[in-house]
C-alpha cells in the first residue's frame, strides 16, 4: 500500500538526514587549520546537491501527478459506474446504496448537511483506501473500485464536534 | 545604518531585553502547560487515563491554539531581539503585542475551560456556530475574539518592524536582498541574514493576518446573525492560508537564532551570498502560494490550484531550508566548537527542520494525501519540525539568553530527554498515521493503542526535558537581564 512505501521511504530519508547532522556534530570539536578550501569544496557540492534535489523534485511530481483522485481529470472507466450518495450530518453518515460487488466502480457523491466532515473509506483491514471532504453546499465526487470483498468502513476524518470519533458507517462488498 | 544601530542600542536597552525575556517566560510556561495537555490527550487515547470526549476536544482546541500562539510569540522574540541590532524598533509595540496576546489567551482559555468551546484551533466555518449544543454562541465569540486580539497584536508588531526596516533600507526589496540575488548590487552591501529573514516574515505574515482577521470577523458576525452566511470553501481557503503562513513563519523567525548564535560558537561568520538572498526571495513568494496543499481533498477546488499546491509545496521549503541546512553543516563542520546546551539546541533545531521536511513534503503529494490526510501522519510531520525544529531553536535561544556562563546543571539531561522523548513521540505519530489512525479522535480502537502508549512515553520524556530547560531559564531570569549574560 502507498502508506507502507511512504513510511519506509520517510524513515530512510529522515534517518539519513539525522545521521548526517549527527556526524557533523560529533566531529565539530575538532578544528580544521585551513577552512577556506573546505568551504570552497562544500559550495561546489551544494550546487550538485541542489541539482540532485531538483531532479528528484521533477521526477517525483511527474510520477505522482499522473495518479490524481479527481474525477474531473480521470478518464471514464470502460465498465458501468454505480452512483452512491454519501451525506454527512453531526454525527452520522447516510450512504445509499451501501452494498456493492467486488470489481464494481462506484462514484460517491459526498456532501454535508451542516459542518465540514471527512469521508474516509477504510478497507476491511482498517487501512484508508480513499477519501474526500464533505462540505455543506458542495458535492465532491470520489470514484473507487472495490478490489476485495468484506465490510468497508466510513469514518469521519474532519473534526466536526463532540461525537466526531463515533461518526461511522459500513459498506458491504460481496464476492462476485 | 550605523546611526540607526547606535540609536537602537541607546534607546531603552534594559526595557527591550526585559520585554524579550518576558516573551520567553510566557512561551516557556505556556509550552509546558500545552505539552501537559498534549500528554493528557495521548494518555487518554492510550486508555491510561479517562477524559470525556467533551473535555478531550476542549484540550485539543486549547493545545492547538496555545502552541501556534507561542510558536508565533517565541519566533517574534527571537526575530525582534536580533533585528534591533540593525534597525530601530519600538519596545512599546513589542510590549503591546504581548498584552494583546495575553488578553487573547484569557479569552481563549475562558472560551474553552468555562464555555466548553471545542471547534479545533482552526475554527472551520461553520462549526463554531453549529456545536450540537456543546458550547454557546458567546463561548465561540470569546474564542474568535481571542484570536482577533492576538492577530491585532502581531499585526502591530509587523507594521512596526516594516517601519523599522523601511527607515534603514528604503524598500522591502532592498531589505530582502533582491538586488544581490539578481546580481545588481555588491554582496557586501546586502542586508544581514536577520534583516532578510525578518523582511520575508513581515511580508508573508502581514498578508496572512489580514486574511485571518477577515475570516474571523465574518465568523463572528455569523454567530449572531446566522443569515449572514459565508461560503464554507472560501472560508476554508482563508483559514488555511492564514494558518499555513503563520505557522510557517514561526520557523522562519526562529531560524534567525541559528544565523546569529551558531557563528558565535564556531567563530565562523554566517556567509550571505547570492544563493542565500535568492532563497529568501523565492521562499517569500512560495510560502504564500503553497497553502492549497491543505485542501487537496476538497475535490471541488480547481484542479490546477491543487496541482500548484503540490508542486509549490515541494519547492517552497527547499531554498531556505537548503541554504540554512547546508550553511549550518558547513559552519559547524570541524569548527572546534565546544558544545553546550544552547548550541546543541540551535543545531538540533535545524536538523529537526530538515528531518521534518520529509514527511511534510510527502503529505503534500496529492496521491499520498489521499490516504494520509487527517491521519496522525499530519500531526506527526508538524510535530517534527515544531518540537524538534522551531521549539528547539526557541529553547536554544532561551538557554543562550539565560547565560551560557551560568552553570548548566541538569540542562544536558534536559536536552537529551527532550531529543529522545520528542523523537519517540513524533515517530509514534508517523507510524500511527501510516497505519491510518485518524487524528483528532478522542477514542481509539484497541488496535491503535500501542502507538498511543509509545507516544505517551515519548511525550512524558519530552515534557520532562522541556521542563528542565524552562525551569533553568526561569531560575536564571535575573541574571539573564544583564546584557552580557548571553556571551558563551
Amino acid at each position: 500500500m502507498i502508506q507502507d512505501v511512504v513510511w519506509g521511504s520517510s524513515i530512510v530519508a529522515m534517518g539519513a538526514f539525522a545521521a548526517l547532522f549527527a556526524w557533523v556534530a560529533a566531529g565539530a570539536d575538532l578544528a580544521l587549520p585551513n577552512y577556506g578550501p573546505v568551504i570552497a569544496s562544500a559550495y561546489r557540492l551544494r550546487g550538485w546537491l541542489f541539482a540532485g534535489a531538483v531532479v528528484i523534485l521533477v521526477a517525483a511530481n511527474y510520477r505522482t501527478l499522473g495518479e490524481l483522485p479527481y474525477v474531473s481529470l480521470a478518464p471514464r472507466p470502460a465498465g458501468p459506474v454505480a452512483t452512491a450518495a454519501a451525506i454527512g450530518e453531526q454525527w452520522a453518515w447516510s450512504v445509499s446504496p451501501n452494498a456493492f460487488a467486488v470489481g464494481q466502480t462506484v462514484e460517491f457523491h459526498v456532501t454535508s448537511k451542516d459542518v465540514n466532515h471527512g469521508f474516509a473509506l477504510y478497507d476491511p483491514g482498517m487501512r484508508i483506501v480513499a477519501q474526500t471532504q464533505a462540505m455543506p453546499g458542495y458535492t465532491n465526487i470520489l470514484r473507487y473500485t472495490f478490489p476485495q470483498p468484506g465490510t468497508y468502513h466510513v469514518l469521519c476524518l474532519e473534526f466536526c464536534g463532540l461525537s466526531h470519533h463515533d461518526m461511522k458507517s459500513d459498506i458491504t462488498v460481496a464476492a462476485p | 545604518m550605523t546611526t540607526a544601530v547606535i540609536e537602537t542600542e541607546r534607546s531603552g536597552r534594559i526595557g527591550a531585553r526585559a520585554a524579550v525575556l518576558a516573551y520567553l517566560a510566557v512561551c516557556g510556561v505556556v509550552l509546558l502547560l500545552m505539552m501537559l495537555l498534549g500528554l493528557a490527550m495521548r494518555l487518554a487515547q492510550a486508555q491510561s487515563i479517562e477524559l470525556s470526549p467533551a473535555l478531550f476536544y476542549v484540550l485539543m482546541t486549547m493545545h492547538g491554539a496555545g502552541m501556534v500562539g507561542i510558536a508565533g510569540l517565541g519566533g517574534a522574540a527571537i526575530m525582534w531581539h536580533f533585528l534591533r541590532r540593525y534597525v530601530p524598533l519600538s519596545t512599546g509595540v513589542l510590549v503591546a503585542n504581548l498584552v494583546f496576546f495575553l488578553i487573547g489567551a484569557v479569552l481563549i482559555l475562558g472560551a474553552g475551560f468555562i464555555g466548553g468551546f471545542a471547534a479545533g484551533w482552526t475554527f472551520l466555518f461553520p462549526l463554531p456556530a453549529l456545536s450540537g449544543f456543546q458550547w454557546s454562541v458567546n463561548a465561540a465569540a470569546a474564542y474568535l475574539l481571542g484570536l482577533v486580539s492576538i492577530g491585532v497584536g502581531f499585526l502591530l508588531l509587523y507594521l512596526d518592524i516594516a517601519r523599522g526596516i523601511l527607515s534603514v533600507y528604503r524598500g522591502l526589496g532592498n531589505a530582502l536582498g533582491v538586488k544581490q540575488a539578481l546580481g545588481l548590487a555588491p554582496l557586501a552591501d546586502g542586508p544581514p541574514p536577520a534583516v532578510a529573514a525578518a523582511t520575508m516574515v513581515t511580508i508573508v505574515n502581514t498578508t496572512g493576518i489580514v486574511f485571518g482577521a477577515a475570516v474571523l470577523i465574518i465568523s463572528l458576525v455569523n454567530l449572531y446573525v446566522p443569515s449572514f452566511a459565508f461560503d464554507p470553501l472560501a472560508a476554508k481557503n482563508m483559514i488555511y492560508f492564514f494558518g499555513h503562513v503563520f505557522i510557517n513563519a514561526t520557523i522562519y523567525m526562529a531560524v534567525i537564532a541559528v544565523y546569529e548564535i551558531l557563528p558565535i560558537y564556531t567563530h565562523r561568520p554566517w556567509r550571505t551570498n547570492r544563493a542565500f538572498y535568492l532563497a529568501w526571495g523565492l521562499s517569500t513568494a512560495m510560502v504564500l502560494i503553497a497553502y492549497p496543499h491543505h485542501l487537496l481533498m476538497d475535490f471541488v477546488m480547481p484542479a490546477w490550484v491543487l496541482i500548484i499546491g503540490q508542486v509549490v509545496s515541494w519547492l517552497s521549503g527547499l531554498p531556505v531550508l537548503f541554504v540554512t541546512a547546508f550553511g549550518t553543516l558547513t559552519n559547524t563542520y570541524r569548527s572546534g566548537l565546544k558544545w553546550d546546551v544552547a548550541a546543541g539546541l540551535v543545531f538540533l533545531g535545524v536538523a529537526g527542520w530538515v528531518v521534518g521536511g520529509v514527511p511534510a513534503v510527502l503529505d503534500a503529494t496529492i496521491a499520498v494525501n489521499g490516504v494520509m490526510h487527517n491521519t496522525l501522519w499530519v500531526p506527526g510531520h508538524f510535530h517534527v519540525y515544531l518540537l524538534l525544529g522551531m521549539m528547539a531553536m526557541m529553547l536554544g535561544f532561551m538557554t543562550y539568553l539565560a547565560g551560557a556562563k551560568s552553570p548548566f546543571g541538569m540542562a544536558p539531561v534536559g536536552f537529551w530527554l527532550y531529543l529522545i522523548g520528542s523523537s519517540v513521540f513524533v515517530l509514534s505519530l508517523l507510524a500511527a498515521g501510516s497505519a491510518s489512525v485518524p487524528r483528532r479522535f478522542a477514542v481509539h480502537l484497541q488496535a491503535w493503542l500501542p502507538y498511543d502508549q509509545v507516544g505517551s512515553l515519548g511525550a512524558c520524556l519530552s515534557l520532562a526535558g522541556a521542563a528542565i530547560l524552562v525551569v533553568r531559564f526561569l531560575a536564571l531570569l535575573p541574571a539573564a537581564a544583564r546584557e552580557d549574560a548571553a556571551k558563551p
